[in-house]
């Protein structure tokens, strides 16, 4: 496997997600989302009370990002990673395009790597997309005012920039780690609804696992928990304990969701 | 070679993630010493910044001598759902104020604390300037760590 190979299967990658509608739609999304959103805050009267940080939406355009992030963590977010990375093999068994592929100067290692890299790459910049929009939409549509931060302390608009920031590069791990179990889906499964699907789903299913109270351990192996452990880094002082076990368990799921696509792509039979 | 290297990788994972998942048995870090440290410092910080809001003379943490005591409704002191929490605090005139708030506690360690009663006013409150804010305290969300 050599560099080069690599970004040429990236290059590929790239110009073949930049055709599709369903790409430009998502980033167009991400995109305007949070100004929808934002000018839907200042139009009505209500706040959304029930999501941390949502009675301070017209207070502090901080509030903004992070009433978008609760929200996109729980339930975009794992679509957002697993619509590429669902698709970014089955495609392949979709179109018959493998021996096609796979016939030309690159290793199946390359074509791996590629593809992994493009789907990481995409889910990476929805995420910056999202997250620039909702700083941009909370700072246009309210200001700069002070943050309450979850402690009830005062966080000045500098620090409080820095926490917003820290909080959504927190969830690049988790989301990550959806991408590698949407990838393994993709290649074992050979059928891109079933591995866009199978990890919303399973998603879902550990948010409501996370409501049921009990052993704190296995909160910690759901994934999803990693989506929130941000709340701690809006703390004054800030704590770091579960944005370190989130990193930890979504590069568990990162690691093994890699290691069964990888492996399965490597052992089947694409010649024949 | 490389190919059984990965296959081992993500062997010793799942196993590194059972294991995990069998050590599940610790309890629920949800405590009431826990919920009870972490809303008397943050109600103590919101009484502050109601307090530089309003345009009222300014108070220090320290002089609230806020003190929190919660419990559970519903059975044992321990684990997420509703809580109460009666904060005994020092008003600006040192007079002893005693005031309830219901919480609903999240696994996760995040709470939403209403107050009970409207000893704290009302959803909004007038600054001596006229403008109209909003209630700090009247209700709030506060997180607190579950790692430690």
């Amino acid at each position: 496997m050599t560099l080069r190979g690599v970004t040429a299967v990236i290059g590929v990658e790239r110009a073949k997600l930049s055709a599709q509608i369903k790409v430009r739609l998502v980033l167009a999304a991400c995109f305007a989302g949070p100004f929808v959103f934002a000018a839907a805050m200042r139009v009505q009267s209500s706040t959304p009370d029930d999501t941390l940080f949502g009675r301070a939406v017209n207070e502090s355009g901080f509030a903004l990002p992070l009433v978008v992030l609760g929200f996109t963590a729980f339930w975009a977010l794992p679509v957002v990673a697993s619509i590429v990375a669902g698709d970014v093999f089955a495609a392949e068994d979709r179109h018959g395009t493998w021996k096609l592929l796979l016939t030309r100067s690159r290793t199946r290692s390359e074509v791996f790597a590629g593809k992994v890299a493009a789907a990481l790459a995409f889910s990476s910049i929805a995420l910056l997309v999202t997250a620039a929009s909702s700083v941009a939409a909370g700072l246009i549509f309210v200001g700069f005012e002070p943050l309450v931060s979850l402690s009830g302390a005062l966080l000045q608009p500098s620090q409080a920039m820095t926490r917003v920031v820290l909080a959504w590069a927190s969830v690049l791990p988790p989301l990550s780690g959806i991408s590698a179990v949407a990838m393994a889906l993709s290649v074992v499964t050979r059928n891109s609804a079933a591995a866009i699907g199978l990890p919303v789903v399973a998603a879902l299913t550990m948010q409501l696992c996370a409501l049921i109270d009990g052993p704190a351990l296995t909160h910690r192996l759901l994934i999803t928990s990693a989506f929130g452990a941000w709340h701690g880094l809006l703390a004054e002082p800030a704590y770091y304990g579960p944005v370190r076990q989130g990193t930890l368990i979504s590069g568990i799921y990162f690691a093994v969701g890699l290691a069964i696509a990888y492996r399965a792509l490597d052992r089947r039979d694409i010649a024949g | 070679m490389r190919v059984r290297g990965v296959d081992r990788l993500a062997r010793h994972c799942l196993v590194a993630v059972c294991l995990c998942g069998l050590c599940g048995c610790v309890s629920t870090p949800i405590t009431a010493d826990r919920i009870e440290h972490a809303i008397e410092a943050t109600f103590a910080n919101l009484v502050r910044v109601q307090v530089a809001r309003l345009n009222l003379r300014p108070m220090a943490v320290f002089d609230l001598d806020a003190v929190a005591s919660c419990r559970r409704p519903a059975g044992s002191d321990v684990g997420a759902g509703d809580w109460t929490c009666r904060i005994r605090w020092r008003g600006p005139d040192r007079q002893r104020l005693f005031d309830t708030f219901d919480l609903v506690v999240a696994t996760d360690g995040c709470y939403t604390a209403t107050a009970e009663g409207d000893q704290l006013g009302r959803p909004t409150l007038k600054a001596t300037d006229g403008r109209e804010v909003r209630n700090l305290l009247y209700a709030f969300e506060g997180c607190f760590d579950t790692v430690r």
